[in-house]
């Protein structure tokens, strides 16, 4: 009489990669598993998918040699997520993921407009959970860049952590990655 | 900027049978698809498997030629759902679902101890919406038989359906299957507690 003896199923991240390796989705379904939880994005219009080449072409310049840049590809997070954010930056070539998906990004980036709130709340906790040091949410709403940083543990967020630190930015500031600290990015490039 | 961007995948009935088939499932591993949703069960105790098997013996005689039953076996309940039902009563024999799992059962039963909330409020609803015409839970937390019958759409139901009809039997009382014309079973019999 303690629990309820039906829930939905939990999929681990080897289960999950499995499930695509068999072709178990449909062409075009954009799957994302979070915590364990197997999710679909709706399709996003026209503002979103500029902003997303916007970043990319920022964070791309302002990497590299040495940094991938990828746009909306999975990453091997943890035991039970393997998200596909907007945009990962991760250490090497892109040659160095053939055989298995990036495991530890320095900076994610995720576009938001109908997402603001899922990507604040729910991918912060995973993001910092993973301990993701740099996350950054551009703001289609309030057309703003909002970086987060130092994961740290807190019972009451979703997954059991979030970041501690949370700046705002505004288009006429600049922004630097963490693991580039002295490549400053106006925000302006970043933003519609 | 209308609504949120994620949303939990739902599954189809034949994106189901498909995962089953290519293997997707660890053995252990009990699934369900129940209106898109992929619920993974609990292991059972004693008692679940005792109920199960005294509403088989009890159907299997009053269900006799022309009717299938079997236990916790896959039915293809609609184009989101293939619940294992813990007793399922369905028309023909073996022979008739060898190509497909019984998609239109008479009769559907689950055995409730842990599962009783969800028993009645998601798979009653689930079942509701596939018009299966009789739903049995055998209560074993309460000791009761509860009957579901008449299907109805109500908007505060889980899956939009909920039954009519309940009715809560004791182990005094009798239960006549609605396929089975004039026949009655003692409630006891399907209780495991009324076991000498």
């Amino acid at each position: 009489m303690t629990t309820s003896s039906l829930r939905t199923k939990h999929w681990s991240r080897l289960e999950y990669e499995r499930l695509v390796d068999l072709g178990a989705f449909r062409p075009g379904e954009r799957i994302e598993l979070l915590g364990g939880a197997l999710l679909v994005r709706e399709p996003q219009g026209g503002p979103y998918a500029t902003a997303v080449g916007l970043v990319e072409d920022a964070l791309r310049e302002a990497f590299g040699a040495g940094w991938t840049v990828r746009g909306q590809m999975p990453i091997a997070l943890d035991d039970d997520s393997e998200p596909e954010p907007d945009i990962a930056v991760v250490p090497g070539r892109r040659r160095d993921y053939t055989r298995g998906h990036p495991a530890h990004p320095v900076l994610l980036v995720e576009v938001a407009d109908s997402s603001l709130e899922l990507d604040r709340t729910e991918k912060a906790s995973l993001y910092a959970r993973a301990g993701v040091a740099d996350y950054w949410i551009v703001n289609l709403v309030d057309n703003i860049l909002e970086v987060y940083r130092d994961p740290r543990a807190d019972p009451h967020a979703p997954h059991g952590w979030r970041y501690g630190s949370t700046t705002t930015l505004r288009i006429g500031e600049v922004v630097a990655p963490l693991a580039l600290p002295d490549r400053t990015i106006p925000v302006a490039d970043l933003l519609l | 900027m209308t609504r949120a961007t994620l949303r939990a995948k739902r599954w189809t009935r034949l994106e189901y049978e498909r995962l089953i088939d290519l293997g997707a499932f660890r053995s252990g591993d009990q699934v369900e698809l129940l209106g898109g949703n992929l619920m993974v069960c609990e292991p059972q105790g004693t008692p679940h498997m005792t109920g199960i098997r005294m509403a088989e013996e009890v159907l299997r005689r009053v269900f006799a030629t022309g009717w299938e039953v079997r236990t916790q076996a896959p039915v293809a309940l609609d184009d989101e759902s293939e619940p294992e039902p813990d007793v399922v009563v369905a028309p023909g024999s073996f022979r008739d679902y060898r190509h497909a799992h019984p998609a239109r059962p008479v009769l559907l039963v689950e055995v409730a101890e842990a599962s009783l909330e969800s028993d009645r409020e998601h798979k009653g609803s689930v079942y509701a919406r596939a018009q299966v015409p009789e739903y049995w839970i055998i209560n074993l937390v309460d000791n009761v038989l509860e009957v579901y019958r008449d299907p109805i759409v109500d908007s505060t139901a889980p899956f939009g359906w909920r039954y009519g009809s309940i009715s809560r039997l004791g182990a005094g009382d009798f239960v006549g299957p609605m396929a089975a014309g004039q026949v009655r079973v003692a409630v006891a019999d399907l209780l495991p507690s009324q076991l000498p």
